[in-house]
């Protein structure tokens, strides 16, 4: 406990960037996707040939070979990166690969008698996105798009393998510092704290989330189900 | 009622395949201001095709479609957007915008499509409220409302966009059994008031109380056309009288 305390600095330090490379990567992903997912439900089919190209290519590689690809192959490309960049950069493309996919599963929800039925009274298509879809889309995408912002969250502990000094990399410098020095190892407790701080962030995040769900709720958001009889003739 | 006047829609000659089911198979039709149309026919007759392609949500594949005279692109959407403006159509499952109020879902269209300030389309949107009857539900979410209410705040909110002329495309066939004659007496009430329309319905009663002219529909061809005493009395063709005796 007394380690804890001594360290509380160092933690703090660590925390810092873990909870700034968290922030930027949520931002940036969510950008990401929202803009993919788009791009995947386009009327074009140039766009839509890119979105899925994207989301394949960036989705079934392991984030930590991601990472690593992507910090050691961007000097050979002429693009040196830092390492908290490198972190960012592999971690917004994957979670934004992910994204789209929510965000596309969202959209196509709601299904297409509201996009008819938005189409009938004259509304433009990108009003009809704007207006009708995606304010609806937001109930399908936010539980599973929190999840994704939990795994986010998590993943930002790799980062350590390419050098940056967040929160886990903190945890583990402490676990190796002390063992060298007192020949007995704090492992549990440290991994245990680290664990439990990585658990608070993450259920602040689905507290938030699960609060905006109930408000969507309450304003009547959640798809209004078929009407019973309902039968389509031609 | 005949006309020497300009129909307000011509359809001539749609053709509409789904994959190798024709859908519409050399169909022509013209409506005239102030007629109501009905339109009747077994499942899979191309009712709903036929009525679809009067406000563009189904682009025929060859024919001619014209809108007081003047031919419409078919293939061009912007085209089509500004028609639906004056082509409202009201749906089956009504599709009320769930995430918006009553009074929200028929303000929606009119703004945006400039037609009137949002104050002045929410003073015109509890006009039409209680019009259909609905004045006290203006704040109320769809998923709270009954479905022969979200339909008449469906025909509110088409009725919004000030149309020359309404689509129905089987108003009725997915409400409860009670909830259909609210629904009826204001399509009936909207007839009265002179509204163009065109219903796709099985609703007999209706048809033979409204309309001007009923044609029956089957395997994608209209088969024959005419006043509601001919085709629920007097039919001239064999295929009509048993449809009519199947659904009597």
């Amino acid at each position: 406990m007394a380690l804890l305390l001594d360290n509380l600095g160092f933690f703090l330090s660590g925390l810092e960037f873990t909870i700034r490379l968290a922030l930027l990567t949520l931002v940036c992903a969510i950008v990401v996707s929202v803009l993919i997912g788009l791009m995947s439900v386009s009327q074009w089919r140039a766009l839509r040939v890119a979105a899925l190209c994207y989301v394949e290519f960036w989705r079934d590689i392991p984030l930590l070979v991601n990472l690593l690809f992507i910090y050691f192959g961007a000097p050979l490309v002429g693009v040196p990166l830092k390492p908290f960049t490198a972190a960012l950069l592999s971690l917004t493309l994957w979670g934004g690969a992910n994204g789209a996919e929510i965000v596309r599963g969202g959209i196509n929800a709601i299904g297409q008698h509201q996009f008819a039925s938005a189409t009938a009274l004259g509304l433009k298509r990108w009003e009809i996105y704007r207006y009708v879809v995606l304010p609806q889309a937001l109930m399908p995408i936010l539980p599973p798009m929190t999840g994704l912002c939990t795994t986010l969250v998590q993943a930002t502990s790799l980062a350590s393998l390419v050098g940056v000094n967040e929160f886990f990399r903190i945890a583990q410098i402490v676990v190796e510092r002390t063992t060298m020095q007192s020949g007995h190892s704090p492992a549990f407790l440290v991994y245990g704290f680290a664990l439990m701080v990585y658990f608070a962030i993450c259920s602040a995040l689905t507290w938030l989330s699960r609060y905006f769900e109930q408000r969507l709720q309450k304003t009547g958001h959640s798809a209004v189900a078929a009407p019973r009889g309902f039968k389509e003739s031609a | 009622m005949q006309s020497s006047v300009t129909p307000l829609i011509e359809a001539q000659n749609l053709v509409k395949a789904f994959g190798r089911i024709r859908a519409l198979d050399d169909v022509s039709c013209a409506i005239s201001t102030g007629e109501r149309l009905v339109v009747i026919g077994p499942s899979g007759s191309g009712k709903s095709t036929l009525i679809r392609c009067l406000n563009g949500l189904v682009k025929p594949d060859t024919g001619k479609i014209a809108f007081e005279g003047r031919h419409i692109e078919l293939t061009s959407e912007a085209h089509w957007r500004r028609l639906r403006q004056r082509v409202g159509m009201v749906f089956q499952d009504y599709t009320l915008f769930p995430h918006l109020t009553a009074i929200e879902n028929i303000t929606l269209a009119p703004v945006r499509a400039s037609l009137m300030a949002k104050p002045q389309a929410e003073l015109e949107a509890r006009r039409l409220l209680e019009r259909v009857q609905l004045a006290e539900k203006a704040a109320s979410y769809p998923a709270f409302l009954s479905g022969g209410q979200q339909q008449r705040v469906a025909i509110a909110r088409a009725l919004a966009m000030r149309p020359q002329i309404l689509l129905f495309d089987e108003p009725t066939s997915a409400l409860d059994p009670e909830m259909i004659k609210e629904v009826l007496d204001l399509m009936v009430s909207l007839a009265r008031d002179g509204m163009t329309m065109v219903v796709v319905t099985h609703e007999m009663g209706f048809a033979r109380a409204v309309a001007d002219r009923v044609l029956f529909m089957e395997a994608g061809r209209i088969v024959e056309a005419g006043p509601p005493d001919q085709i629920f009395a007097n039919q001239k063709d064999v295929r009509t009288r048993e449809f009519v005796r199947r659904i009597a």
